[in-house]
């Protein structure tokens, strides 16, 4: 039966993720203990906070060993959202330097402004492309494709082929990345209404 | 590119939806807050801006009750204030479902908390909520504790202290206008867009839907509405799709009700 292990390192909105997950039909665990995420079909690492303080939170109770032996050699579906998209990194320049998760290989750094003095943080709804086929994305029609941001900071993903969907906010910048049982959002598709609920449900269903 | 956002402002105490003009007259009841966000949910707005104006012990935990249960249902994001002191309140508002929390009095009396909040929880989830007036010509003061205490602080002036102090957007409303749907403050649209490097929420006397044009125009990244929906014949439906017809960057809803 499906289960998803939601894993809590101590700070923010987790309870959403929770929610939008039991909506999907399944059960969801808010959790840091090993033994439920063992348990677990499905991992998501949600996204709260600032980058050096999630690296902490989550060394203090163990996570990335646990979540390593789950994700490599376990091999269990993994889903990243925002702040747990860029942790996957190898490491992230916001509020210094900080050394990620290194599992999809890449850097973390400031979205800029840029000519048109755009605003920061992204916050809002924006479109996105997809510019890979992936079951994350599977059946979402075009008029679908928006979700809701809210970052300072974006994932430089070093393989183009990892990238499943970009994003724009002056330059353009990686939306979705994949790579085996691995997927990762930098929107929140808990907060993303209708189009959020699709993709959280091609990741119930996916079968890496 | 990034959409403009329309967002619904509610005011709460003891757990019903309630509205004023000018922050003191003619309260008026504007019915249980869940059952109408779940409407606006249904209508495709892009957020909620839900700030609890009697902050007492009672009042206190009724929002987190409603937070907690709105985002069971609703998945979009939510930002939550009034009377919030401590950092142990943010943690709970995050916890109940809240994705940003608003600062106000706190704010003033200790700026920076604000920083360390900021720190703590994410630049993005802390919105800074100014309240100001217009005392004398030309000359505006921001108003802490519900619009009642003057501060010395001039409004453009402190909302790029508070961006410094690294807070994600700031949100406005002019006392003068709120409630009254005589349009929002442009002028201060136009000069503090122009200041801040983060995103502006505009509320505050909006009152039709060229008013929700004029402070795009102006530059905000949202705006924030309550009379409008609650007292009017216009829903989001109908804003988002005269702001489309004007050329206004909204989100093209995807739902088949709209």
């Amino acid at each position: 039966m499906t289960k998803v292990a939601i894993i809590d390192y101590g700070r923010g909105n987790v309870r959403s993720v929770a929610n939008a997950v039991e909506y999907c039909g399944v059960d969801a665990a808010v959790t840091a203990d090993a033994q439920i995420i063992d348990d677990a079909t499905h991992i998501i690492l949600p996204g709260v906070g600032a980058f050096g303080d999630a690296m902490i939170a989550l060394r203090a109770r163990g996570l990335p060993d646990v979540l390593y032996r789950q994700v490599f050699e376990k091999g269990k579906p993994f889903l990243g959202v925002c702040l747990g998209m860029q942790l996957l990194a190898d490491r992230s320049a916001e509020h210094g330097d900080h050394v990620g998760l290194g599992w999809i290989s890449g850097d973390v750094i400031r979205l800029e402004p840029g000519p048109d003095a755009l605003k920061i943080p992204h916050m809002g709804w924006n479109d996105i492309s997809v510019t890979r086929p992936h079951a994350l994305m599977a059946r979402l029609r075009s008029e679908q494709l928006n979700f809701y941001f809210v970052h300072s900071h974006h994932f430089r993903v070093d393989d183009p082929e990892a990238v499943i969907a970009v994003c724009g906010h002056g330059a353009p910048f990686v939306a979705v990345v994949g790579k085996d049982n691995l997927v990762a959002a930098q929107f929140h598709p808990e907060k993303s209404q209708d189009s959020g609920i699709e993709i959280l449900e091609n990741f119930i269903a996916w079968t890496p | 590119m990034l959409k403009k956002r329309i967002i619904p402002k509610f005011l709460l105490r003891n757990g019903r939806l309630v509205k004023y003009v000018r922050f003191f007259e003619q309260e008026r009841e504007a019915g249980n807050p869940i059952s109408t966000a779940r409407v606006y949910n249904d209508y495709g707005v892009d957020e909620f801006i839900i700030l609890d104006i009697a902050a007492n012990e009672d009042s206190r935990r009724g929002v987190l009750e409603s937070i907690a249960e709105m985002s069971e249902q609703i998945f979009m994001p939510f930002t939550v204030g009034g009377g919030v002191r401590t950092l142990g309140q943010i943690n709970d508002l995050l916890r109940a479902g809240a994705d940003k929390v608003s600062l106000n009095t706190q704010a003033v009396r200790e700026p920076n908390f604000v920083k360390t909040a900021a720190q703590t929880f994410g630049d993005q989830c802390l919105t800074v909520s100014i309240d100001y007036k217009e005392f004398a010509r030309g000359v505006f003061r921001v108003f802490t504790d519900g619009g009642r205490k003057k501060t010395p602080h001039e409004p453009v002036e402190w909302a790029l202290r508070m961006q410094d102090m690294n807070c994600g957007e700031i949100l406005i409303t002019p006392i003068d206008r709120d409630g009254t749907l005589s349009g929002y403050d442009i002028d201060m649209v136009v000069r503090l867009s122009e200041a801040l490097d983060i995103p502006l929420v505009v509320s505050g006397g909006c009152g039709g839907l060229q008013h929700c044009i004029d402070a795009f125009n102006a530059g905000a990244s949202a705006v924030g509405i309550s009379s409008l929906f609650l007292f009017t014949d216009h829903s989001p439906i109908k804003l988002r799709s005269h702001l489309v017809s004007n050329g206004i960057n909204v989100r093209a809803s995807t739902s088949s009700r709209n």
